[in-house]
């Protein structure tokens, strides 16, 4: 199984190289940065900073695209709504459409900085194997409650996906969606409510009887017999040569200068 | 129903987090207070995945379709568990397909989770009126509750987030009345969530009865 994020994960540049703690601390605090901003002025300057390091981290562009598709429909909703309902200062008018400035300078904050996040986060999570991303959040405190709920969660998502896919090919060969009966706009046909119900109601039966094989599995391999000690997932080594830890040192830094430099402009 | 980056300010994204964090902290300490906690484990992940992928059907309602967002199940069929599995959902919501996002993670699990305990408390309900109902109608009363209300007590928090975190300038009144609007609007999204859970949970009675009765 190959996670889509971990495609580029595995390239080499210097955002790959960086040590992995460095950079979850890094990264985060420059993305909560660019969220702390509310000058327009400073939209081109995260937008540079977030292409600068999405340069240097060698993933193709067509990478960025693909991820900024989906999120892309909020982006137009954005855009559609609020340079019209938004504000008082009326910059163009034709019939009912109205631009008002205020909500065009809103939108253009908005997308900036949703911009400039998305591609931070996708160097973040596209620039680390998946595993050592978790591996990185459970060595800076994350509950192994959750790290642990997370890796088995993303070992079985895509199993699960298949057999929702199986159920529903089922359904549509044994006739599902062929029906010619009309409904009334805007109700749901609770005969067809009650299949989904019980298509999902499967889906969990399934996942529950396929757990209880997991947890024994575990359990044989000795899961949950040592409470207090580290999961052998997270306890990789986790030395790297004195040079890599200090240029990763050096980039923590600038990041976190960069960071402030940006809430400091903001608040001034 | 997720808040994507860049539309919050960070001091309500950190907020958030603030918010999330004794959520988050009370769950794992009622879990942990469990029997054998590391048994319910795989469990939970793998319904957590299950639901990830169930949010997933399309449930026709002519001429469109909508999809569920299953909080209230959630909370119902996981108790505490519901909360980490929704930081976890949202996690992979936002990394995967960027739905959501990494700075409003902690908003979003406020949105969804709270909801989810709401819902998993109000399942509970049914113990206390099994006697005056009959178990199977005490059941159906408060699934279709669980499901409802969560999906409109998310919805409530959605909209007020989002029109009073908008960055430039409606008016109070206009904001109100958008809030209430939209929160209206979201009714007969709740009269199908709450249908939906009360015939999953009807269906899992059924089939597997001791999924409902696990206590998170």
């Amino acid at each position: 199984m190959r996670f889509e994020l971990d495609e580029y994960a595995y390239l080499d540049s210097p955002l790959h190289r960086w040590e992995p703690r460095f950079k979850l601390i890094g990264l985060l605090v420059l993305i909560f940065a660019f969220a702390f901003i509310r000058d327009l002025r400073l939209v081109p300057v995260v937008l540079a900073i977030a292409a600068t390091l999405y340069s240097l981290s060698r993933m193709p562009l067509s990478f960025l695209i693909s991820r900024l598709r989906y999120p892309g429909f909020f982006l137009l909703g954005v855009i559609l709504l609020l340079p019209f309902l938004s504000g008082e200062t009326v910059i163009w008018q034709w019939g009912v459409l109205t631009l008002r400035q205020e909500g065009v300078l809103a939108m253009l904050l908005v997308v900036g900085r949703f911009l400039a996040i998305m591609t931070t986060a996708l160097i973040l999570m596209g620039t680390t194997p998946f595993l050592t991303t978790v591996k990185t959040m459970r060595s800076l405190g994350l509950p192994s409650l959750i790290a642990d709920m997370t890796l088995l969660t993303y070992r079985y998502l895509y199993d699960i996906a298949a057999n929702l896919s199986t159920m529903q090919q089922a359904m549509r060969l044994r006739g599902y969606g062929t029906s010619n009966r009309k409904n009334l706009p805007f109700v749901p046909d609770l005969r067809e409510l009650g299949l989904l119900a019980s298509l999902a109601g499967t889906l969990f039966v399934r996942s529950y009887e396929q757990s209880e094989r997991i947890y024994k599995a575990m359990r044989l391999r000795g899961y949950g017999s040592e409470k207090f000690k580290v999961h052998p997932v997270y306890a990789g080594p986790t030395s790297s040569p004195t040079t890599l830890k200090t240029w990763s040192g050096v980039g923590l830094v600038c990041t976190l200068l960069v960071a402030t430099g940006l809430v400091v402009a903001e608040i001034l | 129903m997720h808040i994507p980056d860049g539309i919050l300010p960070a001091s309500v994204c950190i907020a958030g987090y603030a918010i999330a964090a004794p959520f988050a902290w009370y769950s794992l300490r009622q879990i942990n207070r469990l029997k054998d906690p590391t048994e319910e484990l795989p469990k939970a992940s793998l319904l957590t995945a299950a639901f990830f992928i169930a949010s997933s059907i399309n449930i026709p309602v002519p001429p469109s379709s909508v999809h569920l967002v299953l909080n209230g199940l959630l909370g119902s069929i996981l108790g505490y568990f519901a909360f980490p599995a929704i930081l976890v959902g949202l996690f992979f919501q936002a990394i995967m397909f960027g739905h959501g996002g990494l700075t409003t993670l902690g908003v979003d699990a406020v949105m969804m989770g709270v909801p989810a305990l709401v819902a998993h408390h109000i399942f509970q309900l049914r113990h206390v009126f099994r006697q005056k109902l009959g178990e199977k109608l005490a059941t159906s009363i408060f699934a279709f509750l669980a499901g409802a209300l969560g999906l409109g007590l998310s919805a409530v928090i959605f909209f007020f987030l989002v029109i009073t975190n908008i960055p430039s300038g409606f008016d109070a009144q206009t904001e109100q009345a958008a809030v209430y609007g939209l929160t209206l609007a979201h009714l007969p999204l709740m009269l199908i969530e709450g249908t939906f859970t009360l015939l999953l949970v009807a269906f899992l009675q059924r089939v597997k009865p001791e999924l409902i009765e696990r206590r998170g």
